[in-house]
């Protein structure tokens, strides 16, 4: 091949790249950069303050995960999470989606109600559930009425991170039942009506005609699901005042990582080599989603 | 079509140059030029927010300050959250303030980084360093050499509801024994004779009232046997008699508004309890008494803050300066006048008389004895540790030794992992 670049051609290219100067300028300074920097810190045994000093220590802080008991602690618990939180708030939003498609009277006052958690800011939802989980608060206030046991949410180690997650399931998942809605809604009616003609009820209609048709969706949804709670961090955060207690239960990895990074000193290779791992946590696992669906056509 | 790409070329130069000095963080150099316009210095001093009373106090305190150093500007930055992150990072980029709060709770950590100045050399035989609380100021002092001056503190003391006592028909406890006995008297319906804060911060003077020690060799220790045992009584008074509760066990959610509620008829707390009780619960009748003695020795914390100056500072002079006045006698009396925090100097202290004041008589006594809550560089990772596991056995999950025994192993392989 003999491909001769002209000059007109390269000043186009010039030109071309002068107009995304400005972008690219910020991608590598923003987005590129950081994470050149911080794979190059996980490498590294780190003081930032005071006196600067690098100190090249190889694959040390990646095996440092495995024997810190507390790294173990936190990716257990962000594991859990994981696996009860995405299927259980993808669910709810295929079923609050189907009930709000069934042409049922009040259609738009249900829409908006239900998506009314989603356009709270997390930090604030956080506040308010923690006043309502309060051992005096609306919840056990509820459970005393009909005669169920109260629970101490916040402080009981047990059931700190059940509290975050229910939380956040009823947080999350309206916010997909949307997207969900507008697919429902590109499901032509001749399919149903052809259904109907051959019999089927509103349950088989439902399994054959709308869960393959959001098959694309619900894998959309939940790659978004496990890449939104593995980044878990605001809610356990507040929730337990920075320390991931009581007594670890609410310790999540980027929670974790903060602490790592920002509480004590000099350990900011070790935090960003767990954030370098839970990258490829994240990574591994929404590939494993994508191969399992089969569905890229979205994306 | 030569000037075309001049101009466009002149253009992106521009644009990567404003881009890039945007991106590092050297303008920091603009600051200082600005004392060229007149004579006038300009410092930074920098700071977590109080109450607006308490605001008014500092801002008071700093006028007084400009109008004697006419040629000094000072400028207050109230960092609302996450102080030390804040302040951390920014001493990181170069760009941390002239003068700074640090809590002493903080500062071994911080000097070792040698971030902060050293101050021996600035002081005057005027200055007074004599006239500080010896424990106070220690908690700013490695090897000899002084990085900071304790603008107050508070100490821990016991804080109780003079109507339940009546009720109750007990009188003030002395001893940690009477405590558990009132305790038992005051405990009823959904009220609770001491509500206890489970944590490291609160409980140490507690943890090491049998002679063991928390942190030994800036390393924990919490596990030792004397440790436990001075801690057991805290968890047996929770899971046994059943006479105390943490505040999120009767939804409050702090020590303070336990006791304002009137769900603790007893808390250890400290001076900042007064004025919030005083603006929340106003109608409460309480009264304060030293901690209760434990084994016949008296013991309780003591929280301390000073002000620090940046050793990258370039206005060092005018710094000290600031420093000299907040935590001279003069600031110091104008900063504490309210009794929103105690004075550090016992010639400041004496002069306001709090010795002798009703609600906060208790606390200026436990300074001489009180235990500061400050202990080596690794108290951070030891603390976090503690609290995990002290929770667990204060709820009665498991054993107090084992939860400890564990903690403590943790706490020191992390802080091995880290050197």
């Amino acid at each position: 091949m003999n491909r001769k670049y002209s000059r007109k051609k390269l000043q186009e290219a010039g030109q071309g790249y002068f107009f995304m100067s400005p972008t690219l300028f910020v991608l590598a300074c923003f987005i590129l950069g950081p994470i050149f920097y911080a794979v190059f810190l996980s490498f590294h045994n780190v003081r930032l303050l005071g006196e600067t000093a690098y100190n090249f220590v190889g694959f040390a802080n990646y095996e440092r995960v495995f024997d810190d008991r507390r790294a173990l602690i936190a990716l257990w618990n962000t594991f859990k999470y994981v696996i009860i939180v995405v299927p259980s708030q993808t669910i709810l939003a295929i079923i609050l989606a189907a009930t709000l498609n069934a042409g049922m009277k009040g259609e738009k006052f249900f829409r908006i109600v239900y998506f009314l958690p989603t356009l709270t800011s997390s930090a604030v939802l956080t506040l308010i559930f923690m006043w309502m989980y309060n051992r005096e608060g609306l919840i056990n206030f509820g459970l005393e009425s009909i005669g169920l046991p109260t629970y101490d949410f916040i402080g009981d180690p047990n059931i700190a991170l059940t509290a975050i997650m229910i939380m956040n399931i009823w947080a999350t998942a309206p916010f997909f039942m949307v997207i969900y809605l507008a697919a429902l809604q590109d499901i032509p009616d001749s399919l149903y009506e052809a259904a109907e003609l051959d019999g089927a009820g509103p349950i088989r209609k439902f399994w054959s005609i709308t869960v393959p048709h959001l098959k694309p969706i619900t894998s959309f949804v939940v790659i978004m699901g496990i890449i939104g709670t593995f980044q878990l961090f605001d809610q356990s955060y507040i929730f337990s005042g920075g320390s991931g207690g009581p007594d670890n239960s609410t310790l999540t990895v980027v929670l974790l990582i903060y602490q790592y990074a920002f509480k004590s000193l000099d350990t900011m290779g070790y935090a960003t080599a767990i954030a370098f791992m839970l990258a490829i946590v994240i990574l591994v696992a929404t590939l494993l989603q994508r191969k399992f669906s089969k569905e890229e056509n979205l994306y | 079509m030569k000037k075309k790409w001049m101009v466009s070329f002149s253009a992106m130069a521009l644009l990567a140059g404003g881009a890039l000095a945007g991106c590092s963080s050297d303008n920091g150099g603009g600051d200082s030029s600005s004392g060229d316009e007149g004579s006038k210095t300009e410092i930074t001093l920098a700071g977590w927010g109080g109450n607006p009373t308490e605001q008014d106090l500092l801002q008071q305190t700093l006028d007084d300050f400009e109008e004697q150093n006419p040629d000094i500007d000072v400028k207050l930055e109230v960092i609302a959250d996450q102080y030390m992150d804040v302040m951390k990072t920014r001493l990181i980029g170069g760009e941390g303030p002239d003068v700074f709060y640090l809590d002493a709770f903080e500062a071994p950590a911080l000097i070792e980084t040698g971030v902060l100045e050293p101050l021996d050399d600035y002081v005057t035989e005027e200055f007074d360093v004599e006239d500080f609380e010896t424990p106070l100021l220690e908690a700013f002092q490695q090897d000899g050499v002084t990085y900071g001056f304790p603008k107050d503190y508070s100490t821990l003391a016991l804080f109780y509801n003079k109507t339940m006592f009546e009720e109750a028909g007990v009188e003030v406890p002395t001893t940690w024994e009477e405590m558990m006995e009132v305790s038992e008297a005051l405990t009823g319906d959904g009220v609770y004779g001491y509500g206890v804060a489970p944590e490291l911060a609160r409980q140490y003077f507690v943890a090491e009232s049998l002679g063991g020690s928390v942190v030994e060799d800036n390393m924990a220790n919490f596990g030792s046997d004397e440790v436990i045992e001075a801690l057991q009584p805290i968890i047996d008074q929770h899971n046994v008699a059943k006479t105390s509760a943490q505040p999120s066990e009767v939804g409050a959610s702090s020590g303070g508004d336990m006791f304002g509620q009137q769900r603790a008829a007893m808390v250890l707390e400290g001076n900042w309890n007064i004025p919030y009780l005083e603006e929340t619960f106003p109608e409460l009748e309480y009264g304060t008494a030293e901690v209760p003695t434990i084994n016949g020795e008296k013991g309780t914390m003591a929280f301390t803050v000073s002000y620090v100056m940046n050793a990258a500072s370039e206005k060092k002079e005018a710094s000290w300066k600031l420093i000299e006045y907040l935590t001279g006698k003069e600031g110091m009396e104008t900063w504490t006048s309210k009794g929103f925090a105690l004075p550090t100097r016992k010639s400041v202290a004496e002069k306001l008389g709090y010795a002798d004041d009703e609600l906060r008589g208790s606390l200026v006594a436990g300074a001489e004895y009180a235990t500061v809550w400050s202990n080596g560089t690794n108290l951070p990772i030891i603390t976090n540790n503690f609290n995990n596991q002290f929770v667990s056995a204060f709820l009665g999950d498991r054993p107090l030794d084992e939860a400890l025994k564990e903690a403590e192993e943790q706490a020191n392989s992390e802080i091995e992992a880290n050197n």
